[in-house]
């Protein structure tokens, strides 16, 4: 299983390489959406304050075209039937492609966060590195779980465009609270303290245990013919 | 082909009784006797629901006549609950290998459709109630927020159910969504309660604290009994329209199939 | 009765939408059962 997630995770990964989409596409994206944001909440003083929930929400509207992109290229030629055909563990499937979007996801998130400090200026601090490593370290692996998932349930059916969004970002929803809630602790938006962003982290770890191993289950029965 | 009266009944395929005259005898729909008896039993105690919630039972002292509108909130929540719920355990026999059967995703599609509906019912009677009793439509109470989630949640299940495919298919499909949904609806509500936690704000409980009335407890009952009923009756229908769209889906096949190989005799 | 516009509001509208839903549903099964032979219907 481990062997086949890492060739999954791989071969994605060098196709997103090569194609450069995520680059190109994808990353401009996300900024354009952040630079939106400074337009609709207009003063300085407000984004300062919000920077953290800005960056999350801007992570989870790229995180619906990393999803859609990470399952159009598996279904364009057909390539999930000749796995399925090929008798390949969905459960490695799954857990290689997660892998790479969790990799897609990392890179997006470091550019929306040096964005937030430089449009933004949103400060950061030494003494909650680790706690601001932690948080996105375990956002990024939720994030990238539960897209993977319902990514795989809605790939290659009509309409799934519309549908992805609905059932992504109500699941999701705990982990823009968490993760914006562990960040403004870490970088002391609005007076938080560090030590306050713990709690956060765990319900961010206990979103991405449910959902590894729920995810690792029902993934081969949601592809499946 | 000599058109004689048997002739006619024995090519007659399944999906076509158009003229026939035993029509009659099929137009009897999703009905039975004991459907029948759950309907007027539904509409009895509805009328019951009606006459105790709006001019039997008296006002709160607190909340006044606005407590009326509890009896529709209590119990549209509770059916919308039950409903849910009904969903999730028929959505796992539907996934457990012994008890696998098409009944089980039907009756787990119809109980979410009527949950959502109930759902909707909930949310616009509770905002109406808030406006009366707080001051505001919404408050962003774990309570509240998860359920508006819950709302959404299942409307994105009907929408699975929704994508086409075989009927097995949408069976394993919307049972695992429904199962995952279970998973993700305490994290919602424990994250949402959470972040309200950090806010300090009031609590919604000390303003829903209703010294109740024999007869508003009694009203209540009423209407937890009737909405149950409802949802019974509604569930029972729908999953017997799902069951004949079903067949008639895999009939029409075969009436498709039975067509070609009449074309190919001839 | 004070605020006797929302409690009607709250009231009709779930009469209205449940008994909606209940006509729908018989109408659909009706339209249905008319095309079926009773094998097909194991309830009747």
């Amino acid at each position: 299983m481990l062997r086949v997630a890492r060739l999954i995770a791989a071969k994605d990964l060098r196709i997103e390489l090569r194609s450069r989409v995520v680059t190109n596409q994808v990353l401009p994206f996300a900024a354009i959406v952040m630079v939106m944001f400074a337009f609709a909440f207009n003063t300085d003083s407000v984004v300062q304050k919000v920077a953290p929930g800005l960056v999350w929400l801007a992570t989870l509207f790229s995180l619906l075209t990393l999803v859609q992109r990470s399952f159009a290229v598996e279904t364009a030629d057909g390539a999930t039937d000749a796995l399925r055909g090929a008798g390949v563990d969905p459960a490695g499937i799954f857990l290689g492609k997660a892998i790479a979007l969790a990799a897609q996801l990392a890179v997006l998130e470091l550019v929306l966060l040096f964005t937030a400090v430089v449009l933004y200026s949103a400060e950061f601090r030494l003494s909650g590195l680790v706690l601001l490593v932690t948080t996105f370290v375990a956002a990024t692996c939720g994030l990238a779980l539960v897209g993977t998932l319902y990514g795989g349930l809605a790939a290659g059916v009509r309409g799934r465009e519309t549908l992805l969004p609905l059932l992504l970002l109500p699941v999701v929803a705990p982990v823009l609270i968490g993760a914006t809630r562990a960040t403004e602790a870490a970088l002391g938006t609005g007076g938080a303290v560090v030590a306050d962003g713990w709690s956060w982290v765990g319900l961010l770890t206990v979103f991405v245990a449910l959902f590894g191993v729920g995810g690792t289950l029902a993934f081969g029965p949601l592809i499946e013919e | 082909m000599p058109v004689t009266d048997n002739a006619v009944t024995d090519n007659r395929t399944p999906g076509d009784l158009s003229g026939s005259d035993i029509t009659g005898a099929f137009k009897s729909g999703t009905g039975t006797r004991f459907t029948r008896l759950l309907g007027i039993a539904t509409i009895a105690s509805m009328a019951l629901l009606i006459v105790f919630g709006l001019f039997v039972s008296p006002a709160d002292v607190i909340q006044g006549e606005s407590v009326r509108i509890l009896y529709i909130h209590v119990g549209t929540v509770w059916v919308a609950y039950l409903a849910f719920s009904v969903t999730a355990l028929a959505s796992a026999a539907f996934l457990w290998k012994r008890t696998t059967s098409l009944i089980w995703d039907r009756i787990a599609g119809a109980s979410a459709e009527v949950g959502v509906l109930f759902m909707a019912l909930t949310l616009f009677a509770g905002a109406l109630w808030g406006r009366l009793a707080w001051g505001k439509f919404w408050v962003w109470d774990a309570r509240v927020t998860t359920t508006a989630f819950l709302f959404i949640t299942y409307i994105g299940y009907l929408a699975v159910r929704g994508l086409g495919g075989s009927h097995h298919q949408r069976g394993r499909r919307s049972a695992v969504v429904a199962l995952l949904a279970v998973l993700e609806i305490p994290l919602v509500h424990f994250s949402v309660k959470l972040w309200r936690g950090l806010h300090q704000d009031s609590s919604v409980t000390d303003t829903t604290k209703v010294k109740l009335h024999d007869q508003m407890l009694f009203s209540l009952f009423i209407a937890v009994i009737a909405f149950t009923l409802l949802y019974s009756w509604l569930v029972i229908h729908r999953q017997r329209v799902m069951a004949m769209q079903d067949a008639l889906d895999d009939k029409g096949l075969d009436y498709a199939l039975q067509q070609r190989r009449d074309e190919g005799d001839g | 009765m004070k605020d006797i516009g929302f409690i009607l509001a709250a009231y009709i509208a779930t009469f209205a939408s449940s008994a909606l839903l209940a006509v729908y549903v018989l109408r659909r099964g009706r339209a249905l059962a008319a095309q079926l032979p009773p094998q097909d219907k194991p309830w009747t």
